[in-house]
């Protein structure tokens, strides 16, 4: 490295502490294969998502919903036009599974930060305020862990018919909150008594300062490494919805996918359109896991490996 | 020594318990009495050393006066007004004028926060200044532990500096707001020795130029000698010996005091005879509540007294005090006494 | 013929930065039945060549030259089974915070018995017990208290119990790393104490690891100061106190608060410990010497003998003590 890029690294490293932090976690993170498979899969998925728009654009029969072949109604394998094959209704496969994989992003990523920030937040003022607030706001989590979210959902589904997909995205996050604050707070109850903390009350800093100024950035790593696995979660969730017919039924998701394969009968007919949006699912899911576990080793120095220096 | 000065603290008969709840097999657990019947005046401008092992209170008296935590009896008194009982903004205003330095340089700073963000943060918690004036405070700050050049320093995080840096860090943080008195809670116990003295030169020269007044926490006579104008030695929650810092040393009373000068190695100096020899060998039947806290290991003690009342703290001329039934005023060469 | 003679041994560690030069061309010996203390401040090495001795660096340590001669054999010579022999019944070791590596859930007595029973598989539980027994009344801990579990222990009788485990098979040599750094300063004395009855008894010879310069002056017959991973000043305890002749045993000397004497002036040392991954060419100390001259920083010092039980790396010593 010139002197020059040196210097103007460590000035900006300076001036945006997190750019240094950042790049100091990425040379860690990229010794990691599994970090690096994961990261690869949610890039090709991202780019997945991205591409959703361009089928529809290049012709309107390429529309995941609307779209139908005027030539084909039924489901027929790969071809040239449509190179995943046809659905039941003559609709483009891989239109749809561009579509899905914006769903997955969009449901992945909303409910995992929804009930990451809850989670966050709950967790840090329980262990920070202690008593009767931790034991009131932990109890609620035990009830809410303890009911079974998909039959919940699903129940709800029976009562009100359709859910829209971000209520499905609402409740994901309500019921995921839990057990990111069990973790939160149990980093937040190891922070509360440490010697800068108690440096922080003598100088006089108020309970709300401590929490978000002094506790909040040490576990911040924390929720952001439980978001990823959030994400795996909401996501197999919205699809277990959507295949059991409670999805939301104006978006095509992957599960949606997977149920009109097997309401239309043709889950042994048609392996073109059964295999593209379980593997889509299950490969998702393994990337974000995989990404958490690389960023597991970014934040706790101990388990990084051998011959590496702070 | 003490007159023409203020006094700036003042410990009154301080009890300090954490009471052992028990377990699921015993209905109540036993209490421990941290500090008991604890009484200290400290100087305006002095440097106070609190000597004791682990276990002695040393820690739990200098967190009391910090605040951190609530005594069970008595009263502390910062320039002549109760602090325990404040609360609200009366406890804010208090926390401008008393500071703390922590033991741990590893733990005693946020690691998310840089140097400029730690020393800072006094300021912005008390809304002093704006921020080109905080700017100027820090720069001083930093420079007067000698952090210098801050340029350097200011924009480092934690993990990017030594144990002696971070101690530095953690004494501008405490000095930024002026304040009237700090604990320092053994501030170099787990420095290495050349690092340590640049600590206690820091400290001195503290004193010197804001007139702050120090509670040193210490296990170190040695340390205490080179630092304190007076030495208080602590013993399981009691104080057994106050005085000028060179007046305990050199003419120890208390026969702890002694076993404790008598334990620390001499580079050499006074060969291998022991001086004072008033520790047992192996430690003796002895209450807790009953008696002097030193009888289990006092090779000097006379029965029935020692074992059964508790002595008073007596003044031996000077402000030299001791809480020991046999100290004899002007008596040169220890308490010895046959059993 | 001296129990102990390490010739020019040099230790480091292979790290993401480059290789660490933790230990250089450190050379010493030991007799039976003398104590040598190494005093140093963190990062000059002691603790890696004490773990060297023994050949327990971890894995990405190394030893990279030198001779390391225990009665005559040399250990970097020996197989990782002869090793294990010589561990414990040659030489046995007290490591850092070893208080803290009893295991909780056995009792002690259990748990020194055991060692004895690794080392000698000959033996029966009958005999190993009588001698844990045995050594627990040599180190000074009761009878009664035999069969409680390590949390049930003050710190200074895990210390005690750490002994008597290291004592279990006789070696010749023990070396302790900071052994009583954790402990209370009456506690740290009385085993202080101990130790050298039970080396005057025993005619073991201890090496005594410390970054506390004051506690191996009173315990130890020599000492070697080591700075940055080599030897600096080494000789018999009382001249190298009397009068030190490497600045940095002068500097570290000054840099402790005494209980007797003039209170003079702490002085610190300015600067900080070189960068241990590229050694600068001359002497490693140059930088924060009051002493140094310009020829300090590109020749590398030599061994000047003060007297024949004193010796010293440096340039300037020879000139200033008038050799």
């Amino acid at each position: 490295m010139t002197v020059t890029t040196l210097n103007t690294e460590r000035k900006l490293s300076e001036r945006f502490h997190w750019i240094g932090r950042l790049l100091e976690g990425w040379s860690i993170y990229r010794k990691s294969l599994l970090g690096k498979i994961g990261l690869t899969l949610v890039v090709l998925f991202a780019l997945m998502a991205l591409c959703s728009p361009i089928p529809p654009w290049v012709s309107p029969m390429y529309q995941p919903m609307a779209g139908v072949d005027p030539d084909i109604s039924y489901s027929v394998g790969p071809s040239t036009r449509h190179w995943l094959g046809t659905d039941f209704m003559g609709r483009d496969i891989l239109s749809q599974l561009l579509a899905g994989a914006r769903i997955a992003f969009m449901v992945g990523v909303s409910a995992a930060f929804m009930s990451v920030f809850l989670g966050t937040t709950i967790g840090m003022i329980a262990g920070y305020a202690g008593k009767f607030m931790d034991n009131l706001l932990m109890r609620l989590a035990d009830m809410i862990m303890v009911m079974p979210a998909l039959l919940v959902l699903l129940m709800l589904a029976a009562l009100f018919g359709q859910l829209s997909i971000w209520f499905i995205v609402l409740f994901i996050a309500l019921f995921r909150w839990p057990g990111v604050s069990r973790v939160i707070r149990a980093q937040t109850l190891s922070l509360k008594h440490r010697p800068f903390i108690e440096a922080a009350r003598v100088a006089g800093a108020s309970h709300l300062r401590i929490i978000f100024r002094h506790i909040m950035p040490n576990v911040l790593p924390l929720s952001f490494l439980y978001m990823t696995f959030q994400v795996t979660s909401a996501i197999i969730i919205e699809a277990a919805l959507a295949f059991l017919g409670f999805g939301d039924p104006g978006t095509v998701s992957w599960g949606m996918m997977l149920q009109w394969v097997w309401k239309t009968g043709h889950m042994f007919r048609a392996p073109y359109w059964l295999l593209p949006p379980g593997i889509c699912i299950s490969l998702i899911t393994l990337s974000f896991y995989m990404l958490g576990r690389a960023m597991d080793e970014v934040l706790d120095p101990r388990l990084r490996k051998e011959g590496e220096t702070d | 020594m003490d007159h023409g000065k203020e006094t700036i603290l003042e410990l009154e008969h301080i009890v300090k318990r954490y009471i052992n709840k028990g377990s699921f097999f015993s209905t109540h657990g036993k209490d421990v009495i941290a500090l008991n019947q604890v009484s200290i005046r400290v100087m305006r401008g002095e440097i106070f050393g609190l000597v004791g092992e682990s276990g002695s209170g040393k820690t739990t008296a200098g967190r009391l006066i910090a605040r951190l935590e609530e005594p069970e009896e008595g009263e502390i008194y910062l320039d002549g007004n109760e602090i325990t009982a404040l609360k609200g903004k009366a406890l804010r205003e208090f926390r401008r004028k008393v500071q703390m330095i922590f033991q741990d340089p590893y733990q005693s700073l946020n690691p998310q926060l840089s140097v400029f963000d730690a020393v800072s943060e006094p300021l912005i918690i008390h809304k002093i200044g704006n921020a080109e004036a905080r700017k100027d405070s820090v720069w001083q700050a930093m420079r007067s532990v000698g952090l210098s050049p801050p340029d350097d320093f200011a924009h480092r995080y934690p993990h990017q500096l030594s144990g002696g840096q971070r101690q530095r860090v953690a004494i501008a943080r405490a000095m930024i707001l002026k304040p009237e008195f700090v604990v320092a809670d053994e501030p170099t116990s787990m420095l290495d020795a050349s690092i340590s003295a640049q600590i206690f030169n820091i400290l001195l020269e503290m004193r010197e130029k804001f007139n702050v007044s120090f509670l040193f926490i210490t296990h170190s006579l040695a340390a205490a000698r080179y630092l304190c104008d007076r030495i208080a030695v602590i013993y399981r929650g009691n104080l057994v010996e106050m005085g000028p810092g060179d007046e305990v040393i050199e003419n120890p009373k208390h026969p702890y005091t002694q076993a404790l000068i008598d334990a620390l190695p001499k580079f050499g100096y006074s060969g291998e005879v022991k001086r004072y020899q008033t520790l047992l060998r192996a430690e003796r039947e002895a209450s807790e509540y009953v008696g002097c806290p030193f009888f289990g290991r006092c090779k000097v003690a006379r029965r029935p007294k020692c074992g059964s009342e508790k002595p008073p703290l007596k003044r031996l001329g000077g402000s030299h005090s001791v809480t020991c039934f046999y100290a004899e005023p002007g008596d040169k060469t220890g308490s010895g006494g046959k059993k | 013929m001296a129990l102990l003679v390490v010739e020019n041994l040099s230790v480091g560690y292979q790290t993401q930065k480059g290789y660490l030069h933790a230990v250089e061309g450190v050379s010493f010996s030991l007799g039976a039945g003398k104590s040598l203390g190494f005093v140093g401040e963190s990062g000059c090495g002691k603790t890696t060549l004490g773990m060297a001795l023994m050949r327990l660096l971890p894995s990405n340590g190394l030893i990279r030259e030198g001779r390391i001669l225990f009665d005559g054999e040399d250990l970097l010579q020996k197989t990782d089974e002869e090793m294990r022999q010589v561990r414990w019944q040659g030489i046995a070791m007290i490591f850092q915070a070893a208080m803290n590596a009893l295991n909780p859930v056995h009792r002690v007595i259990d748990q020194i018995a055991e060692a004895i029973l690794t080392h000698n598989p000959s033996r029966d539980k009958q005999e190993a017990y009588e001698q844990t027994r045995g050594l627990f009344q040599l180190v000074g801990l009761s009878e009664d208290r035999i069969r409680d579990y390590p949390h049930q222990y003050s710190g200074g009788m895990k210390q005690r119990a750490i002994i008597a485990m290291a004592l279990a098979c006789k070696p010749k040599l023990i070396i302790a790393d900071e052994p009583t750094t954790a402990l209370d300063v009456l506690v740290q004395d009385q085993i202080l104490e101990e130790t050298k009855s039970l080396q005057r008894e025993f005619g073991i010879s201890i090496i005594y690891i410390s970054h506390d310069i004051s506690i191996v002056a009173d315990l130890c017959h020599d000492i070697a100061v080591m700075y940055a991973g080599q030897l600096v000043e080494y000789g018999a305890t009382e001249e190298v106190f009397d009068s030190p002749m490497h600045p940095y045993t002068k500097a570290l000397l000054s840099s402790y608060p005494t209980l007797i004497g003039e209170k003079s002036r702490l002085v610190p040392i300015p600067g900080e410990t070189p960068n241990l991954i590229h050694l600068p060419p001359g002497c490693l100390f140059c930088d924060r010497c009051t002493e140094a001259r310009v020829s300090c920083r590109s020749n590398p010092p030599v061994w000047l003998e003060i007297t024949p039980t004193h010796k010293v790396l440096c340039h300037q010593c020879g000139k200033h003590c008038g050799e």
